[in-house]
């Protein structure tokens, strides 16, 4: 058995589970809880059907509120669970938000790098594609 | 889009007379594709495939098989031939081509199939769609099965993941 490394945050978008490092997430609320200026809905991750949970993360000089369908719970996960991306993919994918995978069960769950996400998602709307 | 029902055009210049090559067969596109059978290890069933964010349309996914991520690649989203529905019952060869280990899904897995090398033949000129990728075409006894250069094929997808500029996406 490995050691555990790190609690992990499992929350779903749309019909997808991610999962996301506790150490970047500054608390979880409901989207009422939050300004409508801070909140972040269509990301990488997709659009969430519900908007009513969010989750609060630090970001460089202000805090950015990701909106989820659900906050699914917390996990502590061991160096083995936790994954780079298989080659190809990783060849293909060209954001910096996906660190990597998280095997849960026997099921690859993205990890995400919830800082990298709202970045590059700030970054795509000033720069639309 | 080559058709594998359509005639063949000039003879390819593939080695000695009455050698035959190995190809491993997919039914994809509505039709039989096959390629290089070393690159291929095994033919899995695909089990529940993740989601990634980000991705480009051709990589589908990725799933675990024997403790292992491998990522699935649609040769018909790659072509934009729409794409290939992912059931219980799909099947996918994991291919090794150079550094990139992928598991190319199918509608159907054929298996291993011979061909003459006096019997392949130079593939149409057309350049789009999935003539792109052709090496050859051939006929055996189940009919026409065109034969697709691989490591090219993968190699082109990931070039193509590559977003105009080589920025990141």
């Amino acid at each position: 058995m490995s050691d555990p490394i790190s609690e992990i945050l499992l929350f779903q978008v749309g019909a997808h589970v991610f999962a996301a490092p506790v150490r970047d997430v500054v608390r979880i609320g409901t989207v009422r809880d939050s300004a409508a200026e801070e909140l972040v809905l269509d990301t990488a991750l997709g659009t969430p059907f519900s908007r009513q949970r969010c989750i609060v993360v630090a970001s460089p000089g202000s805090e950015r509120t990701l909106v989820v369908d659900q906050v699914v719970g917390f996990r502590t996960v061991g160096e083995n669970d936790v994954q780079p991306l298989p080659a190809f993919a990783a060849a293909c994918i060209h954001s910096g938000a996906l660190a990597g995978l998280v095997v849960l069960d026997d099921i690859p769950t993205p990890f995400i790098d919830l800082p990298t996400l709202l970045r590059e998602h700030a970054a795509r709307r000033v720069t639309p594609q | 889009m080559w058709d594998p029902k359509a005639g063949f055009g000039q003879r390819m210049d593939v080695g000695p007379r009455g050698q035959e090559a190995w190809f491993f067969c997919l039914r994809i596109l509505g039709g039989r594709y096959a390629f290089e059978a070393a690159l291929v290890t095994e033919v899995v069933r695909l089990g529940p495939l993740t989601r990634l964010p980000a991705a480009p349309p051709f990589l589908t996914g990725v799933f675990t098989h024997r403790g292992e991520v491998l990522p699935v690649l649609d040769v018909s989203q790659l072509v934009g031939q729409g794409s290939i529905p992912v059931r219980p019952s799909t099947r996918a060869a994991i291919v090794h081509c150079g550094p990139w280990k992928v598991a190319v899904v199918s509608e159907a897995v054929e298996g291993l199939i011979t061909v003459p090398r006096r019997a392949l033949e130079a593939p149409p000129a057309e350049s789009s769609g999935v003539a792109e990728f052709l090496s050859g075409v051939a006929q055996d006894r189940l009919g026409a099965v065109a034969i697709l250069d691989m490591p090219r094929l993968v190699e082109a997808a990931r070039a193509r993941a590559v977003p105009a500029g080589g920025a990141a996406a």
